[in-house]
């Protein structure tokens, strides 16, 4: 048989003495040895206890009375002994039991709650910073003036150009240009000028810079089967500078401070830092978020200047069936069914206006690009 | 089962004699040396979550190690990690103690470990960190520590004052409160005791005479800063 509960007072030691408690109808017994028969036995009235609540989580029943020999005090934990107390004692201990119980009460609630705001405030913390970066970079980026952002852009497209074989006129440069003409023209309140370059590869790709500079190879132009097809690629793209998503991506991967830093004003921490990152801008690579941003505004302003958006699926389309060569489009603009599902749906949910052709011929101008084929490796 | 503390001091170590079909489980790496009878086992207390939970939440070790005179009685010789003293509590299955994460050593096969969360100002301030074990059961408990071990003897109501993380263990019928060493705030932490715990008996306090984070503290300015 184990004790039930530890007796403290003047004779016993300090870590208390192990008893054997006994509720009784007319007070406690508790007895020092296992067999009743053997040992000290001490009875107690009810009338001369007083209960508190004690230990180091405040979850033992404390019970002290006088005994004739020294204070008594006992440390009741077995929750069978305690209900068996708490049945048995009259009515004058009925409400400091009572105390005692909500006492308990209490000091439970209080440490969940103390751990419960604590967590809640370290989870909220990583979750609104999680979740307010991506508003605070929005923030930065709004305060970033357009002309910053075209200086930015300007210098890496010089300098890429610069090494590339730039294609300054024919049947080709003036397709383009009809086609950027008519999408920009449908854009409202335009802060940029869009600069629109086709440069003479046999790469399957365009891409744009910040500030409204963009380049088409010219082996993206044999690789499509219309006009329509590389408008779509071209709307995208132009999609990419109107919602500054280049700025984002530099602001992102900056950092938090110097988001913060743009927040608040600190325009020579971002002219610095703009230095640093003008060479990366060429390697940049936009989140899965902003490519469906691209698709879908791509398709609306597509819609808006008239052109067949179809193109753009079935160009879209054409690019995930097969992995043809050098297509570096695929690269940074990894395709999938599911995308180009997506931009169909919500072509379908777009209202039907009747497509206006372009005024070339698109065979005339693929001639023109030159007779060699793509490469295929 | 019976335990002798050989070279008390600064460097000692634990004998504890086994019957055979006897065990004790002790902290994983505390045996030095054993009899052939004694096999080593490698045990997950209170299961893979408690393991867990203990592991994670206490910093305690994953696994401990449970010596058993499978082959006839033997002994086995057990020490702990840090230079300090060893000390042998029996527990009668009534008192329960609490221990610092790194005071356990080994115990009976009786004897019950579990990971407790301490209230936050406790666990933040207290120097003990927020899980502590309890330990409870019957048979044998040995307790190791940073330095000598002393014992505070509490009778119901008495107060005693110790600076945190000095605590080695304390029975589960004490209480104690954290407070600021002296009155003011400043005075607090130029008087180098910063946090103090207001034990009120009745029970006992294990402490131990070093504190292991000011140790470290000190001999870091030994330590060559690598280049």
């Amino acid at each position: 048989m184990i004790p039930n509960a530890l007796c403290f007072g003047e004779e016993f030691p300090a870590s208390g003495a192990p008893c054997f408690v006994q509720v009784g109808t007319e007070g406690l017994t508790i007895a020092f040895e296992a067999n009743e028969d053997d040992g000290v036995k001490e009875t107690t009235q009810f009338s001369a206890l007083t209960v508190s609540a004690g230990g180091i989580d405040h979850d033992h029943l404390v019970v002290k009375w006088n005994s004739a020999r020294s204070e008594r005090t006992l440390y009741l934990r077995n929750p069978d002994v305690i209900q068996a107390f708490r049945e048995a004692v009259p009515d004058h201990l009925d409400a400091p039991l009572a105390q005692v119980a909500e006492r308990v009460r209490q000091v439970r609630h209080r440490r969940r709650l103390v751990w419960g705001i604590v967590g809640g405030a370290i989870l909220s913390t990583a979750l609104s910073l999680w979740l307010g970066l991506d508003i605070l970079v929005e923030v930065a980026v709004s305060r970033i003036p357009v002309e910053w952002e075209q200086k930015l852009g300007e210098s890496a497209y010089r300098d890429f150009l610069a090494h590339q074989d730039v294609v300054k006129e024919g049947p080709g440069v003036a397709a383009v240009e009809e086609m950027t003409h008519r999408l920009t023209e449908q854009i409202q309140n335009n802060p940029y000028k869009f600069q629109v370059t086709v440069v003479k590869s046999d790469v399957i790709n365009a891409f744009a810079l910040p500030g409204g500079y963009v380049v088409v190879f010219t082996g993206l132009m044999k690789k499509a089967e219309s006009g329509e097809e590389v408008a779509g690629v071209l709307s995208h793209e132009l999609n990419h500078v109107l919602q500054r998503h280049g700025l984002e991506r530099i602001v992102k991967s900056a950092g938090l401070l110097t988001v913060v830093a743009i927040v608040f004003g600190n325009q020579q921490g971002l002219i610095g830092m703009m230095k640093q990152l003008g060479v990366e801008l060429l390697t940049l690579k936009f989140g899965r978020e902003q490519e469906t941003e691209a698709d879908l505004k791509g398709l609306a302003l597509l819609q808006r200047a008239k052109i067949d958006p179809s193109g753009m699926i079935r160009f879209f389309e054409r690019l995930s069936e097969k992995d043809e060569g050098r297509m570096e489009w695929l690269s940074t603009h990894p395709m999938s069914a599911a995308r180009a599902d997506r931009l169909k749906t919500e072509q379908a949910a777009l209202s039907k206006t009747l497509p206006e052709p372009f005024t070339f011929d698109w065979k005339q101008v693929q001639a023109s690009l030159g007779s060699q084929p793509v490469a295929v490796p | 089962m019976k335990s002798e503390i050989l070279y008390p001091g600064a460097f000692p170590m634990v004998r504890v004699e086994l019957a055979a079909g006897e065990n004790i489980k002790a902290e994983s790496g505390a045996m030095v040396a054993c009899s052939p009878t004694i096999d080593i086992e490698s045990k997950m207390e209170g299961g893979f979550l408690g393991a867990l939970s203990r592991k994670f939440l206490t910093g305690e070790k994953f696994f401990f190690q449970t010596l058993r005179a499978s082959r006839g009685p033997g002994e086995a010789l057990l020490a702990p990690t840090v230079p300090g003293e060893i000390a042998v509590l029996e527990l009668d299955g009534v008192n329960e103690y609490m221990v610092q994460k790194d005071g356990f050593l080994a115990g009976a096969d009786a004897i019950v470990i579990e990971s407790q969360m301490q209230s936050m100002s406790r666990g933040l301030l207290g120097g003990e960190g927020f899980f502590i074990l309890k330990i409870s059961g019957k048979g044998m408990l040995v307790l190791n520590s940073f330095g000598a071990i002393h014992k505070i003897e509490l009778k119901p109501n008495q107060e005693y004052i110790v600076d945190n993380s000095h605590l080695v263990a304390w029975s589960s019928t004490t209480s104690y409160n954290i407070e600021k060493a002296t009155s003011g705030w400043v005075a607090s932490f130029t008087s180098g005791e910063g946090f103090v715990c207001r034990f009120r008996g009745p029970g006992l306090v294990y402490i131990q005479s070093r504190n292991p984070g000011s140790f470290g503290a000190w001999i870091r300015q030994f330590i060559p800063v690598s280049e």
